[in-house]
């Protein structure tokens, strides 16, 4: 009897799990998978995806919706997560085939799409519906065959934040446009405090013990947007020549900038890698409130108005020539090279959607992340800011530049910050560092362009 | 009480204490504001203590839901992996066939493929399969057989003294009677420490879920956590701390409930 019963329970919970397989793959029939849902002749429907947190989710959301109502024939249902799973499991949709018919790409990551064959060159739908000189970033997505692989969505750029309360403490006037690097670290000197409380000035001061940093910029892994790429741009230097498929690290200037950089960390007055470690975010010291100087991007104010701080923004400094940079980052639509002629066009429609209308790059710029890329909103959105100096971003825009982003960017990347870590920590030459660090990167080049 | 005693006590209420720290600096971050979350030097205690932020994280990422998903991955997965697992085990342990050892052999080979590689072709499967955006691609695998249970079955299916499954033989019972009524019983401590192993597996996994997992209202719980994560600069830091909190109750509450087997089975599969 008892033998029966147990055998039986087996057998319940067999057919159970079986019964549970039939059922959940029905329910994925009835699910809203575009290419399953053409019985509507007339709606298109298309799949997007875009990297979100909830603010921006909300937003987007609202905003698709504006646009569904004006355009009843198009149906856009949407794919998001938070940035690095987001493209973590497009990478993967990608190469199963069954990638989104949009997407929102990141700036650094267009090229990488592109010249892997999954984005479609949008150049004569872009001259036949937007003119050029209405928006920022155009030319950003552009191959070297005068493909454009993409619309921009967000405009990031990168300046010069810094802390008025410590400027104030230290009795020092705020940076501004006219500044050079040099004048960074002088008030760097003069804000970095040690434990007992003497600035890097004091021939006492321990560099060992520093409770307040003068300037923090990034070695890795942010490096590259807010600390030694900008710096090695105003110095001359760069990590790639315009082709984008040779290293130029090994260059005097490049040794210059991150010569000037290894100095202040070993001062003291830069927070160096290992110190940066033991904050576990690397944005923390800024945030908290305990480093003069940041180097960061339009969005990172929102972050630093909820932590509380007393800021504003000036341009990045000019080189020791006077050369100028700005690291620019383009977030751009992108169609996917799998969309066929109607969904393209339907894709087409919200694209221009989003550039085009003014109250849509309104709204969008009302969450503070990006910096719209219609100029004409651009300017009134930032000259109405005034709780800081907002038009320093439109007047950086004059010397913004892309971060060397090719097919290989984020390869390229990860071999300079390995490559360079000892140098950054003081154990090694820059020089040594330098050429480690360009004979990596030309690898990761020639495995992907020489193949 | 003898002072070897005492000592051997306060040994582990010290180690205890030190293990305990990570936990209680979570708990404090997870009460405190965003401001004072990025306080420098940090703070300990949290000033106010924002418990808010506890209800607020429940709000926001929609935390039943994401728990009834995760509770619904995790006890398919068990079941499925006790059941096969430990038949497939019970053969290699058990039943004479040709090519037995070899067959084993390829079973712990595909250990040591690193689970990225799969991901591709898995994610195509799953695809054709029409599975894409339901929470099956997360615990189907489970019901045909995983190595690590096969594995720890087999070790513990070959410990059970012959004479038992003999014995039952003889009283007639069929080998799926002895593998069920006999030999089944006999592992309990490595069914739980399975089980144990497959939940805290299923319940924190996050790249599976990410990649097949695309409506909101079927994220498992750690993939909600996730998605509160501010875009940028960090971001809603207090948050994924107090959400992280949450998620490790249930865990802790089936640690609980089986730690005497699961101490008991992992010391009797060597696996300490």
């Amino acid at each position: 009897m008892k033998r029966k019963r147990s055998f039986s329970l087996f057998l319940s919970a067999l057919l159970s799990a079986a019964l549970l397989i039939t059922a959940c793959t029905g329910q994925q029939a009835n699910t809203g998978d575009p290419q399953n849902a053409k019985n509507d002749s007339e709606q298109i429907v298309l799949k997007m995806g875009y990297y979100s947190d909830p603010p921006t989710q909300k937003k987007m959301e609202e905003l698709l919706a504006k646009f569904m109502e004006k355009h009843p024939n198009i149906k856009i249902t949407t794919e998001t997560g938070p940035h690095a799973q987001f493209f973590q499991k497009l990478n993967t949709q990608i190469a199963g085939g069954n990638a989104p018919d949009l997407w929102l790409s990141d700036g650094v990551k267009v090229f990488e799409f592109a010249e892997r064959g999954a984005v479609k060159d949008l150049r004569e739908l872009i001259e036949k519906d937007l003119s050029k000189e209405e928006y920022y970033g155009m030319d950003a997505n552009k191959g070297p065959g005068g493909e454009v692989w993409g619309v921009p969505q967000g405009i990031q750029i990168g300046v010069l934040y810094y802390n008025k309360a410590l400027f104030d403490k230290a009795g020092l006037k705020y940076p501004d446009a006219n500044w050079t690097w040099d004048q960074v670290k002088e008030a760097a000197e003069l804000m970095t405090i040690d434990a007992s409380g003497k600035n890097a000035k004091d021939p006492s001061f321990d560099p060992n013990k520093v409770s307040e940093y003068g300037f923090t910029i990034f070695s890795s892994p942010v490096g590259v947007s807010r600390g030694w790429f900008p710096l090695m741009k105003t110095f001359g230097g760069g990590v790639l020549d315009s082709s984008l498929q040779k290293a130029v690290l090994d260059t005097p200037e490049n040794k210059q900038a991150i010569e000037w950089m290894v100095d202040g960390m070993k001062r003291g007055i830069f927070p160096d890698p290992v110190d940066l470690q033991s904050f576990q975010d690397p944005f923390k010291p800024f945030l908290s409130g305990v480093s003069g100087m940041q180097i960061d991007i339009y969005a990172a104010r929102v972050k630093m108005r909820e932590a509380g701080l007393n800021f504003d923004v000036a341009p990045i400094p000019a080189g020791p020539g006077g050369k100028r940079f700005a690291p620019s980052i383009v977030n751009s639509w992108v169609i996917s090279k799998t969309a066929d002629e109607k969904k393209t066009q339907a894709a087409w429609e919200w694209i221009k959607y989003w550039a085009t209308d003014d109250e849509a790059q309104r709204e969008w710029a009302s969450l503070g992340e990006a910096i719209p890329v219609k100029k004409k909103v651009a300017e009134e959105v930032l000259t109405s800011d005034t709780s800081l100096n907002a038009k320093v971003f439109l007047d950086s825009m004059e010397f913004a530049g892309s971060l060397d982003a090719n097919a290989v960017f984020g390869e390229w990347r990860k071999a300079f910050d390995e490559s360079m870590f000892p140098a950054f920590s003081g154990e090694e030459s820059v020089e040594q560092g330098l050429k480690k660090a360009n004979e990596a990167v030309q690898k990761v080049l020639d495995g992907f362009y020489k193949k | 009480m003898s002072i070897r005693k005492i000592l051997a006590y306060a040994a582990i209420g010290i180690s205890s204490a030190i293990m305990f720290i990570p936990f209680l600096t979570a708990l404090f971050n997870s009460l405190k504001t965003v401001g004072q979350f990025n306080k420098y030097p940090p703070e300990l205690f949290p000033d106010p203590i924002k418990w808010s932020n506890y209800s607020e994280v429940w709000e926001l990422a929609n935390f039943s839901t994401y728990t009834l998903n995760s509770l619904t991955v995790s006890v398919l997965s068990i079941l499925g992996a006790i059941l096969s697992s430990s038949m497939v085990a019970y053969a290699f342990a058990r039943l004479q066939f040709p090519f037995r050892d070899t067959l084993f052999m390829i079973v712990l080979g595909t250990m040591m493929i690193p689970g990225v590689v799969t991901i591709i072709p898995q994610f195509i499967i799953f695809k054709q399969l029409g599975m894409l955006d339901t929470l099956m691609p997360l615990w189907v695998l489970e019901w045909l057989g995983q190595p690590f249970g096969i594995f720890l079955m087999r070790q513990a299916f070959l410990g059970i003294p012959r004479e038992y499954e003999e014995a039952a033989k003889i009283d007639g019972c069929n080998p799926f009677q002895i593998y069920w009524r006999v030999a089944l019983p006999m592992c309990k401590p490595s069914l739980a420490t399975l089980a144990i192993f497959t939940f805290m597996a299923k319940w924190n996994e996050i790249l599976a879920p990410v990649i097949y997992i695309t409506t909101r209202e079927k994220y498992t719980l750690p993939v909600g956590i996730l998605s509160l994560k501010g875009q940028w600069t960090g971001g809603n830091d207090q948050y994924l701390v107090a959400g992280a909190l949450i998620s490790l109750i249930p865990i802790l509450i089936v640690f609980l409930i089986a730690e005497k087997y699961f101490v008991e089975g992992a010391r009797s599969s060597g696996l300490k």
